[in-house]
């Protein structure tokens, strides 16, 4: 029964966490760009949607559009004030700049927030739940699963419907061939920043209704997206689905069953840590993930 | 001993090159009897100590050109080993330092090898895993003083065999001492075979296998080599704060200032990491200290600190040794 519970528990986790990733992995299939920011933007989205709700007194979720139009803006913004001038210079400083502009929000929402842990507390959904036979729900955990698998297939067939989002494809396969066919390579790069930005603000913002917002809370979900992304194969976005349902999954399935066998190993402390391990063995051992196409 | 004759050869260096470091060289011998207070010689440690860090990265990160962003676990081996074998057994730093570098040694050993089955990105993210994993059970582990950290005894009077003194100008001249031994070897490094298998690695994996290189085990060694001298730096770490804990010696952050200081001075260059710890180490410190006394601004210290890393991971990617290379060139 537990482990059943938590196995629903993991697949509205999971949900979620596939959103957070998506953006990830656009923008890892269009550019090749590692964002270690992506994190950060999944906390200014949280801190969007709770400065909205309280001051204009509204549902966090009716704030949730501000949040995806800051990610939008703070992704265009991020790629045509930084990133561009970044695309010059070998992968260690691209990776290294996109871990400057990590450290860069994290302090400035440090300054801006202070350190403190703020958390939507009046909403429609906050604090209530739902039992369905023995299982309880929060309201706002459905809520949260159902709104960012609607994001997530809103996202699904932009990119695999429109003109615009084949030509995003086009780019991630390969840049060069897609340029002579007159698209506008750089333009493909931007819009990959826009969405990224966008779905990981609505992430946030979702997020926002039950867990805490700190300006230091990104990394923990930076480092979930990446394991996602790698179990789903670097720039799939079919795969990250799934990862990041098989990650959420594992999360909340993993102390339930240290718990079931009273190990104190595999406690809930290391629910983290599992994942990092995930990560680890999924890249050494199947580099291409479930469903990468490319190495 | 022709080893030696290699690492004390510094002939390839301009003119310029030698002369600066006889200069720094003598300021550092001195340093201490300038008077500075107390501040400024935590400050000029914490500097050696950062050079010898991003020393032990550029073997690896810069010479390899591998974006290794997990020595901070090596680190925490380096500093638990001593500060373990102190509390428990009461084993002398001299002793339980080289036992942490084989600790650390065997250990990169058994990493380096699945983790060198990966490039780019896919490894630098893994460094990361691997070292938040060990962080994340040494943060739970009651045996080892789990997040609370361990202290070590102190000794009432200042012993040369536990490496405890009351003035930090013994800290100092030992680390000094580690911070030249650790110049010696990366001079003899970098004109060493490895050395040079390295820079082609860094160069075209594919040409330097092609000439019969075994690029995963050239990687291993640089690998732990890098790892070796962080453990030393570790080692310090532990006798010289008196106190760790998981967030001090492994937190993410110190994997990357170490990686950032040899790449923000130049990475494959022998100075890259002394400017870059010259350069990081005091503006830290001093922003730090400056700007924390208003109120107000918290996170602004590090809000500049990244800002720079943004600026020069976009401008000049070859850091400030190359800024200064290019100058060179201009000028002759």
């Amino acid at each position: 029964m537990l482990i059943i519970d938590a196995l629903l528990q993991g697949i509205l986790m999971g949900l979620l966490f596939a959103l957070v990733a998506l953006g990830l992995t656009i923008i890892f299939g269009v550019m090749d760009i590692v964002n270690f920011a992506h994190g950060e933007f999944l906390m200014l989205g949280m801190y969007t949607v709770y400065w909205t709700s309280l001051f204009l007194n509204i549902d966090p979720l009716l704030a949730l559009p501000a949040s995806a139009i800051m990610g939008i803006l703070l992704g265009l913004a991020s790629y045509y004030c930084f990133i561009r001038y970044l695309l010059r210079g070998p992968a260690i400083a691209q990776l290294f700049g996109t871990f400057g502009l990590m450290l860069f929000l994290q302090y400035f929402a440090m300054f801006l927030f202070k350190t403190d842990y703020r958390m939507v507390e009046k909403g429609l959904l906050v604090g209530k739940s739902l039992s369905v036979g023995p299982f309880i729900f929060d309201w706002t955990k459905i809520a949260a699963g159902l709104l960012s698998l609607i994001s997530f297939i809103v996202v699904f067939y932009f990119i695999n419907m429109t003109k615009t989002g084949k030509a995003l494809q086009a780019t991630a396969l390969n840049k060069e061939a897609a340029s002579y066919m007159g698209i506008k390579t750089d333009r493909m790069n931007a819009l990959a920043w826009a969405i990224g930005g966008g779905t990981v603000g609505v992430a946030g913002g979702l997020l926002v209704n039950f867990y805490y917002a700190y300006p230091m809370v990104g990394i923990l979900f930076v480092m979930i997206a990446f394991a996602c992304v790698a179990l789903g194969g670097f720039g799939s976005i079919k795969g990250v689905f799934f990862a990041g349902l098989l990650i959420g999954i594992l999360e909340m399935v993993f102390p339930v069953f240290g718990q079931l066998v009273g190990s104190d190993f595999l406690g809930p402390h290391f629910k983290v840590t599992i994942i990092y391990l995930a990560y680890f063995i999924i890249v050494v051992v199947r580099p291409q993930g479930l469903f990468g196409w490319r190495q | 001993m022709e080893a030696i004759k290699d690492a004390l050869n510094f002939s390839d260096f301009s003119r310029a090159e030698r002369i600066s470091l006889i200069i720094f060289s003598l300021f550092l011998l001195i340093f201490p009897l300038l008077g500075a207070g107390s501040f400024t010689k935590t400050v000029m440690i914490q500097f050696l100590l950062f050079s010898l860090f991003g020393m032990g990265w550029n073997t690896i990160g810069g010479y390899g050109g591998q974006v290794e962003l997990g020595k901070a676990q090596y680190v925490g081996i380096g500093a638990y080993t001593v500060a373990l074998m102190m509390v428990w057994w009461k084993i002398p730093f001299w002793f339980s330092m080289p036992v942490g570098v084989l600790i650390a040694l065997g250990y990169s050993f058994i990493i380096g090898y699945p983790l060198f089955r990966l490039k780019g990105h896919y490894f630098a993210i893994a460094t990361i895993c691997t070292s938040l994993v060990l962080k994340d059970i040494f943060d739970n582990w009651t045996l080892v003083g789990a997040a609370k950290g361990i202290e070590l005894p102190i000794h009432e009077h200042p012993d040369f065999v536990y490496m405890q003194f009351k003035s930090d100008t013994y800290y100092y001249y030992f680390i000094m001492v580690l911070f030249y031994i650790g110049l010696f070897y990366m001079n003899w490094f970098r004109k060493s075979k490895l050395g040079y298998q390295l820079r082609m690695i860094k160069d075209d994996e594919d040409a330097a296998e092609s000439l019969g290189i075994d690029i995963r085990w050239c990687k291993i060694k640089a690998y732990s080599i890098a790892s070796a001298f962080v453990a030393v730096g570790g080692g310090f770490m532990a006798v010289y704060n008196l106190y760790i804990d998981p967030t001090s010696v492994m937190e993410l952050s110190l994997s990357i200032k170490i990686a950032l200081m040899a790449m923000l001075g130049g990475a494959a260059s022998l100075w890259g990491p002394i400017i870059g710890a010259a350069f990081l180490v005091p503006l830290d410190r001093f922003l730090g200290s400056w700007l924390g006394g208003y109120k107000g601004l918290i996170g602004v210290d590090f809000m500049i600190y990244a800002a720079l890393i943004m600026v020069v991971s976009a401008y000049q990617p070859r850091g400030i040794w190359g800024i200064i290379e290019q100058l060179r060139k201009r000028g002759s």
